[in-house]
């Protein structure tokens, strides 16, 4: 029997006759006909045909029209069977112009960036650039087929409906999100980037700027921010070599100058000799036996041997200061790129992050001092940078409290991040980071990555439970506060609905899985092709990549924590601890249905602290049309980020950090708390202490503080600017007179006629940067 | 820079830069960002930091 049709967004509704009549009858009007009893019979042959086809497939509306033009034909109707083909291509025309696409793309071609949302969807895309809007076309088309292709029916319409967000939509059949890259194995003997061969880097210039090209070349093999796990350890052993070669240059150039016939090349073989015998080279912390050995060596080199004692003292005593000089401009430069570098057909510069924290050797330590001076610095004019995403690992022991080896650097860390709102601080002794760590696998070391993502646990290989290599593949996010909503406070049918779209997501995530597992390893040529990813070295070019992307995680998200429980018990979990106790609940039960989901499939399921991302409106809007305002629910513009407390509510620093700790522990896939801080806290670094700490006694995984941080780019002011900028007094978009800059020291060579009225290339090399 | 030579006066126009952080990653500026997150940034209160 006829009873639904498939309509061409791909729902199913109820067959309606009359529509066929109607549209029948239509047709005979404009052609002139008057047969209109005909049109009855016409209806009743086209159903007689679907209904004798003796199949359960539920006809389109295409085909549904397709029989319609057969019978009119066959019933003699030429005419209006003209009229009817005529009307159904005018209708299909107003229909392509009317579709959620080509209004989406109007919206692209014809308005600017600053009032589309469509655009700001992205905001790290320039969308008013040509590529940015090339680019901006080819993910809506690339959304409209996934939806009305690639997903199930019932999929399609949670996502569409905004029950769940299905993230990176628009590369849903292309890649897996993001891996943590380890700069040590992936520049052991050079690697590839797809565009050429780059040898292994022999200084800490080449390490940063090979460690820059591999976040760049993964940003073309992924959809996601890319990630450093190791940026201690990685670029460690550039300073090594630089160390190295700086040292022996340095007794080459005292030799010189002291008559002796040594070179470089000659201390570079003799060097090599005595590691060979010793095991030991020229390092920070000199190596006595290797001092001793040689200083034999160099004696035999010289023909005085008083000059080769001052060639080896002078090298032991400068070589360290030059080296960390090296090191610091090489960190500069790190910085400086990747806040200048495009990728992505140009229009994005790449979500970057870095890990470090508990590398204690000296060559570690001078690694991570120095990038975080140079983040102290800021860019050129003293800007704040705004990438990489700076992450401290805290561990007791290491850095923590007073007298541990890295609790200088901790303190840097903390002075950094009241200046520049970077680093971030990880926690690695928050018990369940703390269980899979090894003190003598630095790849257990905790890691996360872009604004929060963490992998760590491996229920595919439970003997690889590290963080090294791995990332998620992909995540879909449920719109808890909807089923909030629908449940009518019956708690019973909000958990019904959560199991349901729990369900759902999981199978979408096994779907999406399905085609990333087909990929091969050439279709991505540096995450796979050089061996970044897990177990990737052991594939060939062409083999596919679903065994080894097993490593990776599938990860449900949720938003809105709080507007549910308001939704539901009246209170959110800053209100109450009534409050509180349901939210664990909540998230305790999406976190156990999932650990059930990754034993029974021996995959990774986690559960992730969504972080709103494009979702924050979206979600609200639609159930503030369907719902209405719903006080505390659906009167803001966006849901709360996943289980953080509402940012307008009142509460102290330490309630909020001890009230969100526990969901971290539950939410295995990621997760972040914010605390802010008023006024200038780079004058109160004990405060913003007091509060990482704060965080990390309470057991919080992953935190950051944030604080105003202005700058005036007439002057070049940094710090906390109101109204009137502190330094030059000038309100926001007003002018400053040139004589009193010129007062003030700065624009010092400039007057009227070399400023121009359109500015000039040099003037800004004048401004001074506040002191620090 | 912008420099006006009637006035003699430097940076009209030029918008003081407020980093902040959105959604995990900082921007010079919440103009590019959608209402939603805008609306969010707006609505941000302090934390007392006494108790930690
Ligand atoms: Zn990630
Ligand atoms: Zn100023």
């Amino acid at each position: 029997m006829l009873t639904s049709i498939i309509k061409r967004d791909g729902r199913v509704v109820i067959y309606d006759r009359n529509k066929i009549k109607m549209a029948i009858l239509k047709a005979m009007e404009a052609s002139g006909s008057t047969d209109f009893e005909k049109a009855d019979l016409v209806t009743q042959a086209v159903e007689q045909h679907f209904n004798m086809q003796n199949s359960y497939a539920t006809p389109s509306v295409e085909e549904i029209q397709d029989q319609v033009e057969h019978e009119l034909m066959a019933s003699g109707l030429d005419n209006v069977a003209k009229r009817y083909i005529l009307y159904r291509a005018s209708r299909n025309t107003i229909r392509e112009r009317k579709s959620k696409l080509v209004k989406v793309f109007d919206e692209i071609t014809f308005s600017d960036a600053l009032d589309s949302d469509v655009k700001r969807e992205n905001a790290n895309i320039d969308g008013d650039t040509p590529m940015g809007t090339m680019l901006k076309y080819g993910s809506e088309s690339a959304k409209d087929y996934f939806l009305k292709f690639l997903l199930s029916p019932d999929q399609a319409e949670a996502h569409r409906d905004g029950y769940i967000h299905i993230h990176d939509f628009d590369f849903y059949a292309l890649t897996m999100t993001c891996c943590q890259i380890d700069l040590i194995k992936l520049f052991k003997g050079g690697f590839s980037t797809g565009h050429g061969f780059l040898r292994e880097p022999n200084d800490i210039q080449s390490y940063s700027a090979l460690a820059c090209i591999a976040i760049q070349s993964n940003q073309n093999d992924q959809h996601g921010g890319q990630s450093i796990v190791n940026f201690d350890y990685g670029l460690a052993d550039g300073v090594r070599k630089t160390y190295k070669k700086l040292y022996l240059k340095n007794i080459a150039k005292v030799c010189d100058v002291l008559g002796e016939n040594v070179s470089y090349e000659q201390l570079k073989e003799m060097s090599a000799a005595i590691t060979e015998r010793c095991g030991a080279m020229p390092k920070i912390t000199p190596d006595k036996t290797y001092v001793a050995l040689e200083l034999e060596e160099l004696k035999k080199l010289c023909k005085d041997p008083a000059v080769a004692e001052k060639a080896q003292k002078f090298a032991l005593e400068k070589t360290e200061d030059e080296t960390d000089k090296a090191t610091y401009q090489a960190m500069e430069a790190f910085i400086h790129n990747l806040n200048t570098m495009h990728s992505r057909a140009g229009a994005q510069t790449p979500f970057s992050s870095i890990n470090y924290g508990m590398d204690t050797s000296d060559e570690g330590r001078m690694v991570m001092k120095n990038v975080l001076l140079a983040t102290d610095a800021g860019l050129g004019h003293g800007e704040t940078p705004i990438f990489p995403i700076q992450i401290f690992r805290v561990k007791e022991g290491i850095n923590y409290n007073p007298g541990e080896r890295n609790y200088d650097l901790f303190q840097l860390a903390i002075k950094v991040s009241a200046k520049r709102l970077f680093p971030n601080f990880s926690f690695q002794d928050a018990p369940y980071n703390l269980k899979y760590y090894n003190p003598d696998d630095v790849r257990t070391e905790i890691g996360y990555m872009g604004c929060r993502t963490r992998v760590v646990a491996n229920t595919y290989d439970p003997n690889n439970e590290i963080t090294y290599g791995r990332g998620n593949l992909s995540f879909t996010s449920i719109n808890l506060p909807r089923l909030a909503i629908e449940a009518k406070g019956d708690e019973d049918l909000f958990y019904r609905n959560l199991k349901k779209y729990l369900d759902l997501c999981v199978k979408q995530l096994m779907d999406r899985f399905a085609i990333q597992k087909k990929k091969r390893v050439r279709n991505f040529p540096f995450l796979m092709g050089q061996g970044v990813w897990i177990d990737s070295e052991k594939l060939g070019i062409d083999d596919e990549v679903g065994e080894v992307i097993k490593h990776g995680t599938l990860s449900v998200g949720f938003i809105g924590l709080a507007e549910t429980l308001t939704a539901l018990y009246g209170k959110h979990h800053g209100e109450s601890e009534e409050a509180q106790k349901k939210g664990l609940e909540i998230i305790g039960f999406m976190r156990r249905i999932l650990d059930e989901y990754s034993d029974r499939f021996k995959l990774n399921f986690s559960l992730l602290a969504t972080p709103a991302e494009g979702l924050s409106g979206r979600f609200v809007r639609i159930d503030k049309k369907r719902f209405g305002e719903i006080k505390g629910v659906t009167d803001k513009e966006y849901y709360t980020n996943s289980f953080h407390i509402p940012v307008s509510f009142e509460i102290s620093a330490y309630d909020k950090i001890n009230l969100e700790a526990p969901y971290h522990a539950l939410t295995n896939a990621g997760h972040i708390t914010y605390v802010e801080m008023d006024g200038d806290v780079s004058q109160n670094l004990e405060a913003f202490e007091a509060v990482v700490r704060c965080m990390k006694e309470a057991g919080i995984g992953y935190g950051a503080i944030n604080h105003p941080v202005d700058r005036d780019p007439v002057c070049g002011y940094n710090g906390i600017i109101g109204d009137v900028c502190p330094r030059c007094g000038r309100r926001d978009g007003e002018g400053v007179p040139l004589e009193k800059l010129h007062r003030l020291g700065l624009y010092k060579h400039l007057n009227a006629a070399t400023l121009g009225q359109c500015g000039n290339q040099f003037e800004e090399a004048d401004r001074i940067p506040n002191k620090i | 820079m912008t420099y006006n030579p009637d006035t003699q006066m430097v940076g009209e126009g030029v918008k003081f830069e407020r980093i902040r952080r959105i959604t995990g990653y900082l921007v010079g500026t919440v103009d590019r960002f959608n209402d939603g997150k805008r609306a969010e940034e707006r609505d941000r209160v302090k934390h007392d930091p006494t108790k930690c």
